[in-house]
């Protein structure tokens, strides 16, 4: 991180010496037309001005103004999915160079800084592609519905405020609250594979961010009130134990939420679910 | 075709905030609803919002605040644009909003006693805006969509996410003409299908995208809102786009830069010599020009936003002074300590490193003003209901009566077409001529939750005629006509680069140049005449586009081209309304016409759509303004309650 | 949740749970108590030789006989080890075909581990097996055996060590390299899974304290992994012939306290020597 830091501040500081330095960037994309069909690849040469804030999905548009490849041919343009392009709604999440990220914070000028030098993508591997860069993550929202990841409110009407609640513990919230469905943490998960069946959801691994949503909504004094589903299906098939703890939803996740420590926390509560239902039966 | 059960099913267009409560509450209501969205709607556009939302509380309450001063001053800020009514019952409503999503919880930030922590916002003297740190938008949104997935769960409600709203499906004449349902294309697999519905909710948010970059979402093209336009639903206010004077331009979108860097001393300048390429560290001090500082000795770098924009505008457009000759000048904090940037702002200035690939506590940013919001939209209207003033809510209001809107009242933020609302961003209603710093969650939020009842209500009122007996050519015909127009730019597909003459997004690319070119911060008939022959010419271009994507498949080519052609339409409405509009009102700023003129603009523009001309009709309504004088909108002036740095802290952290 | 739950889905959780928990208990704790043990070869030499030899020799004899003297050893045996690292393995096996390692893509320090966690557990398995067969089942039919004596612990352990009587360089190399890394792999086994355990279970919730818990066990692991060690190098470099000696003195050789299952290879080896 901070080297390609240093590396960009000494590049933009060349380039705003010698003007608009122009260079070429080679994109390496992993195309499919649609579900089911093979992979293959195709190169497009993008060309870059060092310093005008390029980044992945500024080339994809340029690619798809001018759906010509490196060596000529004339293709159809890529397609892709996102949305905010502020690294908030997670739509544009893609393998950029081998790594899972949001591609509208991948800079160019950072992670292609010279000409000439290349950049892979390809649609995540977890989710069945729709087209080229575009897959379906519907599981996920599946999955947000399994954990009953909300607060079972009595209603829209006014009665009042909501309960009083810690700062602390509003914290903590927060920043499992920030978790936008990306999909980062299950990409890297060595224990989330790709379930093209949606019949087969239900009993498939729910993943870092779902294990994240029961540990936001069992802190909330109403939400609490349906813990104990939730923690029942962390503890069926596809639950918080089909964790390895390979840990690479922490490493990889845009917003630097806690998920190791969550499902640390989801472990501990079904550990006590268990030992209660044991002794209460219950 | 579906849904012809008999059930009573409404349809919501848009999973932002205004769709979502909008769900929720009909759900609520009894009715089954179909959400359509073009992304998941947990990724809806209403994430970007960072700031808070506003409302009055028990602490501002008590000092001195109320309800009836968070009408004026969103009245004030909207330079009395805005029709009162509705902004009366959103800000009565807004204590009792927050308290509902507090149930929903929201994880607002709480004080050491565990109570909601307030913030001090936009052009207000009491703290009255509701955070969830730096976004407020995305919690608020989340809350919501947990709810409706709650109800979709429950049966309740079904998604229609990828999915793209083409057309409304209208029936009958004049006074018997409603709406009844739509007709939608699955973006995947590239399906057609008719949906009636007893009532359709358009809550598609703005039209950011007409100016090419603008800090708005991608989807944001207001295409659905155009559509309907073009379909007869009267489009009002077009020409009031907020203009947000600090983002960061890129390559793709324009991100926000808070307005608080120059509330913590940022200065804005550019090389006196234009086109110097030098390092900006390198260029000594009398060579830098502190434009702001010179031209405003008193206020310098904290005059209020819309003049920031346009004298940044003027700096780069008219004088050619921005940095290396592109649009954009410095935002300096480099002369403040580290330690204190990093204890004052270092959420913003992550930002700010992470998509300029830049430390800003090193080298100047490089910012520019970017389109944000649209305060026009379609044009809704309400029932009125007078009241006694409410003695603790209208506090020292000054009137015998107040108006406000019919809870319940079917034609609750309804169009001029029966059966067809719209919530949000997309209606024209709330803001005016300027929309006060996080005052557009509420209004979001509110639209929803309130028009929501009335809607029932609509739906309740025709169960005789229910969209299930309508004849089913209604929705062949629309069937057909979009099959027929997907066929035609199917068929014009050409591989490779095509014509630049012909190419959709080089004419996307010229219009929005042309659009932020003359109908954002500054306008004059001189500018507006131009790229109304611009748009006209573009559009001619667009009927012989040429596609690159022949595909039937996820062709999001064709979906881009086709909201292209409706977007032309918007365009037009927002420049012919600038065209026409001979004053200086908000966000409207006609060097032309430097006076606001409420003798002969204190009025709504109305579009309406000729289908024969293919072109816009425009005329004005009456302002609904029977409670506040309108008044000099005078921010930042001496002898004003309102000091201009609070307001511009207000609005930096906006939505 | 779904209507057909198959046993595995019904108890998933239990299963997990008790997958966890086998490998500390009982299989970790008798790691550790045999590794100490085999150490004992080199440690023993701490107290100074009472019986013959340099005193490790009698030692881990001694160990041994406590060991063989414990009674219903075969029930203990197969219930308390057998049965449990077969539970551990099946289930284990099973788990680890639900993931896919990536650590080509994600070389993340836990990533590592999560894959070694997997790799070490094949190994570990076929090693266990591989070692209880030769020296506890005495299955000789293998290359580079040699059969385990529980009266001759140590000089039968050495024998078994360097590939047996015939095995020459090559025999040693090989049984010494399978018993390297398989001691290794099965130390890391453990010591990686005490750490992940604290995380099923919940003890270690906050970043900080796993890493502090990931601390002593790293240190665990790494004095188990010089105990095993250092039990190799003890056996593989320990005088045979003094080693026989020290067993005789220990049990008398006039008794003939040999047991029933002693076995021809040995005496054949002996009488080789003589």
């Amino acid at each position: 991180m901070t080297t390609t830091q240093d590396q960009s501040s000494t590049n933009s500081g060349a380039a705003s010496s010698e003007a608009a330095e122009k260079r070429t960037v080679r994109f390496r994309i992993q195309r499919c037309l649609g579900p089911n069909k093979p992979a293959h690849w195709e190169a497009f040469d993008v060309p870059i001005l060092a310093g005008e804030g390029a980044n992945v999905i500024s080339c994809l548009q340029y690619i798809a103004r001018r759906p010509i490849t490196a060596d000529g041919k004339e293709t159809d343009p890529v397609v892709w999915d996102s949305g905010c392009l502020e690294e908030v709604c997670g739509a544009c999440t893609m393998i950029v160079n081998g790594q899972v990220r949001q591609s509208c914070s991948c800079l160019i000028d950072n992670e292609a800084p010279n000409d000439g030098d290349v950049i892979s993508l390809q649609p995540m591997s977890k989710f069945p592609v729709v087209r080229d860069l575009w897959v379906d993550r519907q599981r996920m929202f599946h999955n947000l519905k399994r954990a009953h990841a909300w607060t079972p409110i009595d209603g829209l009407h006014d009665r009042g405020a909501g309960p009083q609640e810690t700062a602390k513990n509003q914290e903590t919230r927060y920043i499992f609250s920030t978790c936008m469905t990306c999909g980062c943490c299950l990409e890297a998960c060595p224990q989330f594979l790709l379930v093209d069946e949606p019949a087969k959801w239900d009993e498939s691994f729910v993943g870092a961010n779902t294990i994240g949503q029961v540990r936001l909504f069992n802190l909330h004094p109403t939400a609490k009130e349906e813990a104990g589903e939730r923690l029942e299906v962390l503890m069926g098939p596809g639950g918080v134990s089909d964790c390895g703890n390979a840990q690479n939803c922490v490493k990889v996740c845009p917003k630097e939420i806690p998920l190791t420590e969550g499902i640390a926390a989801m472990g501990r509560a079904t550990t006590v679910k268990a030992v209660k239902q044991f002794f209460t039966g219950e | 075709m579906a849904n012809r059960s008999g059930e009573q099913r409404v349809i919501v267009i848009g999973g932002g905030l205004a769709g979502l409560s909008a769900t929720a509450r009909l759900v609520e209501q009894g009715l089954k609803v179909d959400l359509f969205s073009l992304v998941p709607v947990k990724r809806s556009h209403s994430v970007c919002a960072q700031g808070g939302i506003n409302a009055c509380n028990e602490i501002a309450r008590q000092q001195g605040f109320s309800e009836w001063m968070h009408m004026d001053e969103t009245l004030y800020g909207g330079d009395f644009l805005a029709d009162q009514p509705p902004v009366y019952e959103m800000t009565h409503w807004a204590p009792k909003i927050i308290d509902l999503l507090d149930r929903m919880g929201v994880p607002f930030n709480r004080t050491s006693e565990g109570y909601r922590d307030l913030r001090l916002f936009g052009g207000s003297l009491f703290r009255r805006t509701h955070f969830s740190g730096a976004t407020t938008g995305q919690q608020l949104l989340y809350a919501l969509d947990e709810q409706v997935r709650r109800a979709e769960v429950d049966g309740n409600v079904t998604k229609y996410e990828f999915w793209e709203m083409l057309w409304p499906a209208l029936e009958g004449e004049g006074d018997g003409r409603r709406c009844v349902g739509i007709v939608a294309q699955d973006m995947r697999t590239m399906q057609i299908r008719a949906f009636p519905a007893e009532a359709v909710v358009i809550a598609t948010g703005g039209c950011g995208l007409i100016f090419g970059r603008s800090t708005n979402s991608v989807m944001c093209n207001g295409a659905a809102a155009a559509r309907c336009y073009k379909a007869g639903a009267w489009y009002a206010n077009g020409e009031f786009i907020q203009v947000h004077p600090t983002a960061i331009p890129g390559a793709d979108k324009c991100r926000l830069m808070s307005e608080s860097a120059r509330g913590e001393g940022g200065r804005l300048w550019v090389p006196r010599q234009p086109g110097d390429t030098r390092d900006p560290r390198q260029i000594p001090e009398g060579e830098r020009l502190y434009f702001l500082e010179e031209k405003y000795p008193k206020y310098g770098n904290l005059v209020p936003r819309d003049i920031a924009s346009r004298e940044i505008f003027d700096i780069c457009v008219n004088q050619n002074m921005g940095i290396g000759g592109e649009r954009m000048v410095y935002l300096d904090l480099t002369h403040k300590s580290r330690e204190e940037l990093d204890r004052k702002l270092k959420g913003i200035l992550e930002i700010y490193e992470k998509f300029a690939g830049q430390d800003p506590r090193e080298v100047p940013m490089k910012i520019f003003p970017a389109v944000h919001y649209s305060m026009g939209g379609l044009w809704t209207t309400y029932t009125r209901e007078v009241r006694e003033p409410d003695p603790i809510m209208d506090r020292d209001c000054g009137v015998d009566e107040v108006v406000g809107m019919k809870l319940g009242a079917p034609n609750t933020m309804m169009t001029n077409i029966a059966g067809l609302f719209a919530l949000g961003e997309v209606s024209f209603a709330y803001h005016g001529a300027t929309r006060l710093g996080a005052n557009a969650l509420l209004s979001c939020i509110f639209d929803g939750l309130f028009a929501g009842i009335g809607i029932k209500n609509y739906v309740a009122e025709n169960t005789d005629r229910p969209a299930h007996s309508v004849n089913n050519t209604v929705f062949d015909d629309l069937i057909k006509r979009e099959e027929q127009k997907m066929q035609r730019l199917i068929k014009t597909a050409q591989k490779g680069a095509g014509n630049p003459e012909t190419n959709p997004y080089q004419i996307g690319r010229e219009m929005g140049r042309e659009m932020e070119g003359a109908a954002t911060v500054v306008k004059f008939a001189g500018g507006l005449n131009p790229a109304l022959e611009k748009i006209r010419e573009l559009r001619e271009r667009w009927s012989r586009v040429q596609l690159t994507d022949s595909g039937m498949w996820t062709n999001q080519n064709l979906s881009y081209t086709r909201a292209l052609g409706d977007m032309l339409a918007l365009a037009e409405v927002i420049v012919l309304g600038g065209v026409k509009r001979e004053e200086s009102r908000g966000s409207h700023y006609r060097t032309d016409f430097l006076k606001r003129d409420d003798a002969r603009f204190l009025k709504t523009t109305v579009a309406e759509y000729e289908p024969e001309t293919c072109s816009a009709n425009i005329f004005y309504r009456e302002v609904d303004a029977p409670m506040v004088k309108p008044r000099e909108r005078s921010y930042g002036k001496s002898g004003d309650a309102k000091p201009a740095p609070e307001k511009e802290k207000q609005t930096a952290g906006a939505t | 949740m779904t209507e057909h739950q198959t046993p595995l889905s019904k108890h998933h959780f239990l299963l997990r749970r008790l997958h966890s928990l086998s490998g500390i208990v009982p299989i970790g704790a008798f790691l550790i108590t045999h590794l100490i043990t085999n150490s004992s070869i080199v440690w023993g030499k701490l107290g100074g030789a009472q019986h013959g030899g340099d005193g490790g020799m009698a030692t881990f004899q001694h160990e041994v006989n406590f060991i063989h003297s414990m009674p219903f050893l075969l029930l203990i045996e197969v219930f308390g080890l057998w049965l449990p690292i077969a539970f551990h393995s099946v289930l284990g096996v099973y788990y680890a075909t639900t993931g896919r390692g990536n650590v080509g893509s994600y070389r993340f320090q836990a990533n590592w581990r999560y894959s070694l966690q997997r790799l070490t557990g094949y190994f570990g398995l076929i090693f266990i097996f591989y070692h209880v067969a030769t020296l506890r089942w005495g299955w000789d039919f293998l290359p580079f055996t040699n059969v385990f004596i529980a009266e001759e612990a140590a000089s039968t352990t050495a024998l078994a060590l360097r590939g047996g009587l015939e095995g020459g360089l090559i025999g040693g190399v090989v049984v010494g390299g399978v018993y390297l890394i398989g001691i290794t792999a099965l130390v890391y086994h453990f010591a990686n899974g005490l750490w992940t355990a604290a995380i099923t279970w919940g003890l270690t919730t906050s970043a900080a304290a796993q890493k502090r818990w990931g601390y002593v066990c790293a240190g665990l692991g790494a004095a188990l992994m010089l105990a095993g060690w250092s039990a190799y190098v003890g056996f593989v470099t320990l005088d045979i012939d003094e080693a026989r000696a020290v067993e005789a003195a220990l049990h008398g050789p006039a008794e003939g306290a040999r047991s029933a299952n002693s076995d021809l290879s040995a005496d054949a080896g002996r009488l080789e020597r003589e």
